[in-house]
């Protein structure tokens, strides 16, 4: 995990805070933080792809269009792979700018600085043909003559002295041509402009009419949709009336059959009641004929003994009236 | 004696990239070998563990959280190739060029990304998504899936899918236990530590697994490059609390 927290050219906490909020001091505090990178990196000689882009898409973010577009070129000139990208970019960001190779490079530098700063560069990247387009990118004939490896070989032979005269020249010679071509280049922008109007209205004319098309197709699937919605809505009710009207029936269905199994039951209950009674009533009078039966025999048998005792008083009586008899005699 | 030195070098890396698991990364990115793409594109993170946000939803710092692990993915996916010598346009600058964008990420990724080709000349274009987040008692777990799709032709020259997990150390409480880096990114990012350990397990994901894929055009590369030793298609990885990394292969959880 050689490069984790270490990413080349990208100051990640700025990012992050950017990405998280983005808030113009945030973007100005990662478009400084992008600045010192891209110096770090120059000095390192570390550059990396994307950090001149990211730099001038913070710039062009911030409204500083002039050196924005002087960053995409730089970004250009360094790794052409990036130039149909970056092209794209310039286009959505500082569409104005477009033509424009060099903007604002000579409104903040001055020669000098700028001589010293594409020597640094070079020196350190050795890509003498970028810095140079840098400075002027217009002179595109001298560009395409000047291949690196050509430029890197001659720079890898010279001094730093010759280096630095050879770059002088080089930057007095390009100002000469640009100052003796800027009225045929003026010519050409102020061309290049009015087409790029001209086109910028005929695809705004387009754009609109596409627009109107996809307006016009949306509003009719939006509507197809919604008729579609509310049949599904409509067949839905329907079903759950449906269903509702099942249930009611099945509801009343299942009452009646609970009122019929009700009644049964209290017919079942009323019925074993009464013969329940009529059981009771029966116990009941045979009870009673067996208490009456019971009550006369215990008379008659009252009456028996009430008899046999009545017969043993007459016996006692006779029998001592016989033995009072037998007395007298004596 | 230097000559015999380099020799056993030489020898010891060769034996090193034969004998580690895996297959080779000729056939693994075999597709990747044959387009050589020199100019990559990575899209916008595609987040599909939006459901998060409903589960939990009043838990704004945990959503807070996973956002800023993956911006921070999005961040962090540029420097592994960049150092793999693809030209990879930053963060930004994708992210403008992905503002004009019409078509959904889905859509992108199946329909076909000629214009990308044609238009801006880029040569492959590179679709993360992240699928799932997870965090259980001692550990973050994230699911990642790398896509990268020839700009040309539209055909797929890498996927990998990978479930990284990174083991954190808790106290009594189940609160994590900061290792010494967590809290020097903490510091640096001006964030909790939960989300800094969020951010370093994407940013070792990344690294491990962007790193792995073979040399582009800006960097000289190896002759033993195409034979070492990769990861599979479909794995599990583990960053253990000391910061090694431990391949479950085959993954148990896919």
């Amino acid at each position: 995990m050689g490069c984790a927290g270490e990413y080349p050219g990208i100051p990640s906490a700025e990012m992050l805070d950017y990405q998280n909020h983005h808030t113009y001091g945030s973007l100005h505090r990662l478009a400084t933080a992008y600045g010192k990178a891209i110096n770090a990196a120059i000095k390192a000689d570390t550059l990396h792809p994307g950090m001149y882009a990211d730099y001038g898409v913070t710039l062009a973010l911030m409204g500083h269009q002039g050196p924005a577009c002087r960053m995409l070129n730089a970004e250009m000139n360094a790794f052409p792979e990036s130039r149909p990208m970056v092209t794209r970019l310039k286009k959505q960001l500082i569409p104005e700018m477009m033509g424009d190779t060099l903007c604002g490079l000579r409104d903040t530098v001055n020669l000098d600085q700028l001589a010293s700063w594409a020597y640094d560069s070079l020196t350190s990247l050795m890509t003498l043909p970028n810095v140079v387009s840098v400075i002027d990118s217009s002179d595109t004939a001298w560009l395409h003559r000047q291949t690196p490896t050509d430029s890197t070989e001659r720079i890898l032979r010279l001094t730093a002295t010759q280096k630095r005269e050879l770059l002088e020249q080089e930057v007095l010679e390009a100002e000469r041509q640009k100052k003796a071509r800027i009225d045929s280049i003026a010519a050409a922008k102020e061309a290049q402009i009015i087409a790029r109007e001209k086109a910028k209205k005929e695809q705004a004319t387009a754009r609109e009419e596409a627009k109107a098309k996809q307006a016009a197709d949306r509003e009719q699937e939006r509507a197809r949709k919604a008729a579609e919605r509310e049949e599904a809505k409509a067949k839905q009710a329907e079903e759950r009336a449906k269903k509702a009207a099942e249930r009611e029936e099945a509801k009343a269905k299942q009452a009646a059959e609970r009122e019929q199994e009700r009644a049964r039951k209290a017919a079942e209950r009323e019925e074993a009641k009464a013969q329940q009674a009529a059981e009771r009533e029966q116990e009941r009078a045979k009870k009673a004929v067996e208490r009456e039966e019971a009550k006369a025999r215990q008379a008659a048998e009252r009456e028996q003994e009430r008899a046999m005792k009545a017969a043993e008083r007459e016996k006692a009586k006779s029998a001592k009236a016989t033995e009072e008899e037998g007395g007298e005699e004596q | 004696m230097k000559k015999r030195l380099h020799l056993l070098v030489i020898l010891a890396t060769i034996a090193l990239a034969w004998g580690c698991k895996g297959e080779k990364k000729l056939v693994q990115y075999n597709d990747l070998y044959r387009e050589r793409p020199a100019v990559i594109y990575i899209v916008p993170i595609e987040d599909k563990a939006e459901h998060r946000a409903q589960r939990e939803v009043d838990d704004s710092l945990y959503n807070l959280s996973l956002n800023a692990a993956t911006q921070h993915l999005y961040m962090t996916a540029s420097a592994p190739l960049v150092y793999k010598g693809y030209y990879v346009l930053g963060p930004l600058a994708t992210a403008q060029l992905a503002a004009t964008e019409t078509r959904t990420l889905k859509q992108l990724r199946n329909e076909s990304i000629n214009d990308y080709y044609s238009d801006l000349g880029i040569d492959a274009v590179l679709f993360i998504k992240v699928t799932k987040w997870e965090n259980t008692f001692n550990s973050w777990s994230v699911d990642i899936d790398y896509t990268l799709r020839a700009a040309e032709h539209g055909t797929e020259i890498m996927h990998t899918f990978v479930h990284a997990t990174k083991s954190v150390r808790t106290d009594f409480r189940g609160n994590p236990l900061p290792l010494k880096e967590d809290l020097a990114f903490a510091e640096k990012y001006g964030c909790d530590i939960e989300t800094a350990q969020r951010c370093r397990l994407v940013e070792i994901v990344n690294e491990y697994i962007l790193s792995d894929l073979p040399s582009g055009k800006r960097s000289r590369g190896t002759v033993i490059e195409p034979h070492a030793k990769t990861h599979p298609e479909y794995f599990s990885l583990c960053i253990n609390p000391d910061g090694s990394i431990m391949l479950i292969d085959p993954p148990t959880e896919l």
